[in-house]
């Protein structure tokens, strides 16, 4: 079954220039899809259509197998959640409590489960100490963990991260991605929006964004390995395949090096 | 002189009597030129606000803040002692959030707000902002835009521009790499780095990327709940201290190293401390 099918999709803010153009994209059930791309290149834009925020100018958006239009696009909403680039687009409530808790009254969920959850995904992200904290005066890290933990909570068949760890400590990001493969074992659908390569080798697909087209999708591994493909759109490659490449520009030899640094460069 | 923390305790207020306390005991001294540090730490651990201190947007609960000679504490700051627009000309701080820090109509009015507030002419200050919106890796068609209607990280380009055209003496940026693409990264460290190295100046740089640290700083801040825990060299934090108690994590160059020499079950004789320098290590190896 398909998650997500985008079908010809173009997008223009206000201003006459295109955003995104010419995009289709198929995202099965229980896929794992990671969206790189320059600064501007339309990963944001292109979120906020599947879920329904901005509407296409052209092409088809359909989620579990329904079209996006005005009149689906509330119970669409009940089965994707966006944890949005910047937390503060996040929050409405007074305290952190009423922040997790808001998804979930959209959902209608019973009262004793709703503060079941709010405590189990609050501890998920150790934030259960701020739970009568207001969510503006927390550390930009505090805000990302607490938007992760809202949209958690709505227990969504498919989630987006947009760029959810930007600002986690490096243990805190590796909490957040082993949440993302638990979640994946789950067989939830996962599409994550992020700068860093090595997030993205978890993930079973790469799309490669430029000037809001689609520029290159294909298995992580290998798009991770296209020197070329992440240069146009402003990536790089992981470390030992920056070396390993480099090595070979000087005619080197040693071969067991350069099987060493193939075979670390692409595990996980 | 330079900026100078003496036991500087911070409570934010909140909606109860305790408070909030995010900095705890700080003693800290900074010289006013020639200084890259990064200022690293756990989530939470009290990096915002520490800097926040460093231009006086924030005054101490107790003890006090020397900033380029003016001493910043509760008496001298409620009887208005200070002029606080010269320290924070002279002390330039880019926000975590670059939300914070954008308000105008156009990209162009936000950039020469603090040139113009700080008496560069209208012309100058325009002249400065085409130069610096390339340098930020935009280009002058973003000028005329609104900063609200950018992606994340042209916002985050946009807010780095405003306080670089400024021109301070010390430079402070809270996270201006995160958001960044790879190449703009690696772009704007340069841009920061040549500002300390070329014109001599002070920068610090809050980051949780421990490649950044590794790779630039000469001075290593580490908080952990408030309390400042190291201040030292980058190397010997890595590889003498124990980082994930602090939650922090081993840079790739050196994990790689270790990988290598694990393999080789040979150890190297020197850290390398870029990218070059393990390939040159490397070209020694013998097959
Ligand atoms: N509200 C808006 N109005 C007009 N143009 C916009 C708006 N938001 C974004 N844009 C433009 O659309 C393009 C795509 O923006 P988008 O936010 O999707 O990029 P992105 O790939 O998420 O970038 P980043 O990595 O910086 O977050 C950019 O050129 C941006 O300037
Ligand atoms: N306006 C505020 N009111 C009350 N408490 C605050 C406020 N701002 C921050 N805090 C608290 O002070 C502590 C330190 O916050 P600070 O923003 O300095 O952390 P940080 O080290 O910059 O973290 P991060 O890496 O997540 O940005 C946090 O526990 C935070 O919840
Ligand atoms: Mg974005
Ligand atoms: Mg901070």
């Amino acid at each position: 079954m398909n998650s997500i099918e985008i079908k010809d999709v173009s997008f223009q803010y206000q201003s006459n220039t295109p955003v995104l153009q010419d995009i289709n994209l198929t995202i099965k059930k229980g896929e794992w899809v990671t969206i790189l791309g320059h600064n501007g290149s339309g990963k944001s834009t292109l979120s906020k259509l599947i879920i329904g925020l901005l509407k296409a100018k052209t092409g088809q958006i359909l989620v579990n197998g329904i079209e996006l239009n005005p009149e689906t696009v509330q119970d669409i909403r009940q089965k994707v959640g966006i944890v949005f680039q910047n937390p503060d687009n996040q929050f409405v409530g007074v305290t952190v409590r009423d922040d997790i808790a808001f998804g979930l009254e959209n959902l209608q969920v019973p009262r004793e489960d709703m503060v079941e959850r709010i405590e189990k995904y609050a501890k998920k992200v150790n934030m259960s100490d701020f739970l009568n904290k207001e969510p503006h005066a927390l550390s930009g890290g505090q805000k990302q963990r607490v938007a992760i933990a809202g949209i958690l909570a709505m227990n969504t068949d498919i989630i987006i991260f947009d760029e959810a760890t930007s600002m986690l400590d490096p243990k805190g990001r590796n909490m957040v991605l082993d949440t993302m493969k638990q979640l994946r074992s789950e067989g939830k659908t996962i599409i994550t929006i992020t700068h860093t390569m090595k997030e993205a080798l978890l993930s079973d697909r790469i799309v490669v964004l430029k000037q809001g087209r689609i520029l290159k999708v294909g298995n992580s591994k290998d798009i991770l390995k296209d020197k070329e493909t992440l240069e146009k759109s402003n990536l790089e490659m992981l470390l030992p395949l920056r070396i390993l490449y480099d090595l070979e520009q000087t005619n080197y030899s040693n071969e067991r090096i350069k099987n060493l640094l193939w075979e670390l460069s692409l595990s996980v | 002189m330079g900026i100078k923390f003496k036991r500087v305790d911070f409570k934010y207020q909140g909606f109860d009597e305790k408070g909030y306390l995010a900095l705890s005991n700080i003693n800290l001294s900074i010289k006013p030129t020639g200084e890259f540090i990064t200022l690293i730490g756990e989530t939470g651990s009290g990096k915002s606000t520490l800097v926040q201190h460093m231009n006086a947007l924030l005054t101490p609960s107790s003890g006090e803040v020397d900033i380029l000679g003016a001493i910043i504490n509760q008496e001298s700051i409620k009887k208005k002692k200070i002029r606080l627009n010269p320290i924070r000309q002279k002390v330039g701080l880019v926000f975590q959030f670059p939300e914070y820090q954008l308000f105008e109509e156009t990209v162009l009015k936000d950039i020469i707000f603090g040139p113009k507030n700080y008496g560069v002419s209208e012309q100058e200050a325009t002249k400065r902002a085409k130069e610096i919106i390339n340098i930020v890796g935009l280009n002058e068609s973003y000028l005329s835009r609104s900063p609200f209607n950018l992606s994340g990280g042209e916002k985050k380009r946009v807010s780095i521009a405003g306080i670089l055209a400024m021109d301070p003496d010390i430079l402070i940026l809270d996270e201006p790499t995160s958001g960044l693409d790879p190449v703009g990264r690696d772009e704007l460290l340069k841009v920061f780095f040549d500002i300390h190295e070329k014109l001599n100046k002070t920068v610090i740089i809050i980051t949780h990327d421990m490649n950044t640290v590794y790779h630039y700083a000469k001075r290593v801040l580490v908080m952990r709940d408030s309390y400042l825990v190291y201040d030292g060299d980058p190397v010997d934090l890595f590889t003498k201290k124990n980082i994930e108690h602090w939650n922090l994590d081993t840079p790739d160059l050196l994990k790689l190293t270790y990988e290598i020499e694990d393999h080789l079950k040979k150890p190297f004789k020197i850290r390398p401390r870029t990218q070059a320098q393990l390939l040159e290590m490397l070209k020694e190896v013998e097959a």
